[in-house]
């Protein structure tokens, strides 16, 4: 209850700091149409050419997109800025700010990761579940409760799995403020607009196991359209798991070792 | 017996610095093969701080005691040596101890610039659990006793430094800790509002008792609020005590003050009477002497008795010019 509290909390302060600058509010949904436009445009060109590409027809290849933008909506909202408050450039460690935050008494973890939310990722979140129920009005019939349910496990998996990845390149920061390599997961993050399958052999290997980038979109679709076998499925909730483990470990050590930039 | 609110016992700073000589080439060798040099920042200090104590903790830049409070508070982990505050090991950071204190800076800003302070007052009344009874009252008196009124609608980065460096009280305060470091508070303020925040501070104190330790380079911070100063140089407490008494042990001198009623007065010869005494300045009639704390009254009878004198005064000799004697000499 602390721990909601605190969020409404946040939420609340940070939408009023962005509405402080009114004119990011209509780049910011220009953006959000190009994202959208670009994603269902790529798919539409691909598919009036082809029926199905390595197994994937248009509304499966649909519900993959609806999951990509779910994914990124989320990570805009609320992670990838409050990641970045700390540990980006003019963050807080850069600042020597982080002081404050360390001197909390909340768990430094959940305040590094929920303290900043950015309401306008909200438009893109109803933009993502929208095509994610196009996709499901055009997979229809096919779609059992089983499915669905599976579906909303890999979704949350999904998400476990870009927050540790997010959250261990953030925390990387605490042995060299130089390190903001989180550009790299959002870089890498654009392939997962595509099932991984489409990739040659070795990308879609690292893409799965090592940045698990692929893992974050093509299992929640494979799940959704009922191809994802059950040992996948438990991996996957194993993996993601594990990976949130990791991350919270590495981001304790890096708190440890950090010594705040001298006054 | 209660033990003291604050024991530090062989406290020692080790910090790890990167090394580099001047130039691209040495930049380039220094991203493959960097070089460190260990800085002892603060060195096998010891202290001990009572409940409600308010302590000047003083010394040159780069003299400790940054490193010191932000061990204290919980910030930095020491090389080695004890310290507890308030019966807990700070370092370990339980939010338990992190609700009894309270760090403030004067260069550093805990609110978020972007919303009027008193938002960013509620999101730390709820991160502290203040319930919302107390947090009304505790907000109500410290907007009255620092004068805030008409500054909380106004976005943290529309305030000015001084009424930025109030918010940042209040945001300190308004849990009501037990123990207050302040980092530099008064650092880049006017006069006017530098001894408007000595007065809160010094109130404050007095009502809820709270345990201060301030950083400061004006001395005047320190006369007005500690009567205790912890000095440090080159990481190492040089000395701890009243400041009176440091006055008076590093300077057995006082400034006689004088102005003669002819212009042309010629007083050489009557300072060679006295030892150690010299003239310090002399401009337009006005003189300062300094004199022996202990030849002093004979010296002013004598002046008077033999010298046309229109006005004369007997000062301590400021407490800037004692500190800087000692920055230089590194010893009390």
């Amino acid at each position: 209850m602390f721990y909601i509290k605190l969020i409404l909390a946040f939420f609340k302060t940070s939408t009023q700091s962005e509405l402080a600058y009114r004119s990011n509010f209509f780049i910011r949904l220009l953006n959000s149409f190009l994202n959208l436009l670009t994603g269902v445009l790529s798919l539409v060109v691909i598919f009036n050419q082809v029926e199905t590409l390595q197994g994937w027809d248009m509304p499966s290849a649909l519900a993959l997109l609806g999951i990509y933008l779910l994914l990124g909506a989320l990570r805009e909202l609320f992670i990838g800025p409050s990641l970045e408050s700390v540990t980006g450039m003019d963050g807080e460690i850069w600042t020597g700010t982080f002081d404050f935050t360390l001197l909390r008494p909340v768990d430094k973890q959940f305040l590094l990761s929920f303290r900043h939310w950015r309401i306008f990722a909200l438009f893109d979140l109803l933009l993502a579940l929208v095509v994610l129920g196009a996709a499901m009005g055009l997979l229809g019939s096919d779609l059992s409760f089983g499915a669905v349910l599976s579906f909303i496990l890999m979704l949350l998996a999904g998400l476990v799995l870009l927050y540790a990845a997010l959250l261990a390149f953030s925390a990387l920061v605490f042995w060299n403020s130089g390190f903001l390599f989180t550009w790299i997961i959002n870089d890498l993050f654009q392939l997962a607009r595509y099932p991984v399958s489409l990739y040659p052999n070795w990308l879609r290997l690292i893409l799965t196991w090592i940045i698990p980038v692929g893992l974050m979109t093509t299992i929640p679709a494979q799940a959704l359209i009922g191809t994802l076998s059950p040992w996948m499925t438990a991996l996957t909730l194993l993996f993601s798991l594990s990976s949130l483990f990791a991350a919270s470990i590495l981001l304790q050590h890096g708190l440890r070792k950090y010594t705040s930039a001298s006054s | 017996m209660t033990s003291p609110m604050i024991s530090v016992q062989n406290l020692t700073k080790v910090y790890r610095v990167p090394e580099r000589q001047p130039g691209l080439g040495a930049s380039i060798q220094s991203l493959f093969k960097p070089r460190y040099r260990d800085v002892e920042a603060v060195s096998t200090i010891n202290f001990e701080i009572e409940a409600g104590e308010m302590v000047g903790l003083i010394g040159p830049n780069g003299a400790g005691k940054t490193t010191t409070l932000k061990i204290l508070s919980g910030l930095l982990y020491p090389t080695y040596g004890k310290a507890t505050v308030a019966g807990f090991r700070p370092w370990e950071r339980s939010p338990e101890y992190l609700r009894r204190i309270s760090m403030v800076m004067g260069n550093r800003s805990a609110l978020n610039w972007d919303i009027p302070p008193m938002d960013s007052f509620h999101v730390l009344s709820k991160i502290y659990k203040v319930p919302t009874s107390h947090y009304q009252r505790n907000l109500e008196a410290l907007i009255e006793l620092l004068d805030l009124h008409p500054l909380l609608k106004k976005p943290v980065r529309n305030l000015s430094l001084g009424e930025r460096m109030k918010c940042e009280l209040v945001a300190g305060l308004l849990y009501q800790p037990d123990i207050l470091f302040l980092d530099e508070p008064t650092l880049g303020l006017d006069v006017a509002m530098q001894r408007r925040l000595r007065q809160f501070l010094q109130i404050y104190n007095r009502e809820h008792h709270v345990t201060v330790i301030l950083t400061t380079h004006y001395m005047a911070d320190v006369t007005a609020l500690c009567p205790r100063v912890m000095l440090i140089h080159h990481g190492h407490l040089i000395y701890d005590g009243a400041l009176q008494t440091l006055a008076k042990k590093l300077a057995p001198f006082k400034l006689v003050k004088l102005q003669f009623s002819t212009t042309s007065t010629d007083f050489k010869g009557f300072i060679t009477q006295f030892a150690n005494t010299e003239r310090l300045t002399s401009e337009n009639g006005h003189h300062t002497l300094r004199v022996p704390r202990d030849n002093v009254a004979q010296l002013t009878a004598k002046l008077l008795e033999t010298l046309p004198i229109a006005d004369l005064s007997i000062e301590d000799p400021p407490i800037e010019a004692v500190i800087d004697q000692i920055y230089e000499e590194g010893r009390v």
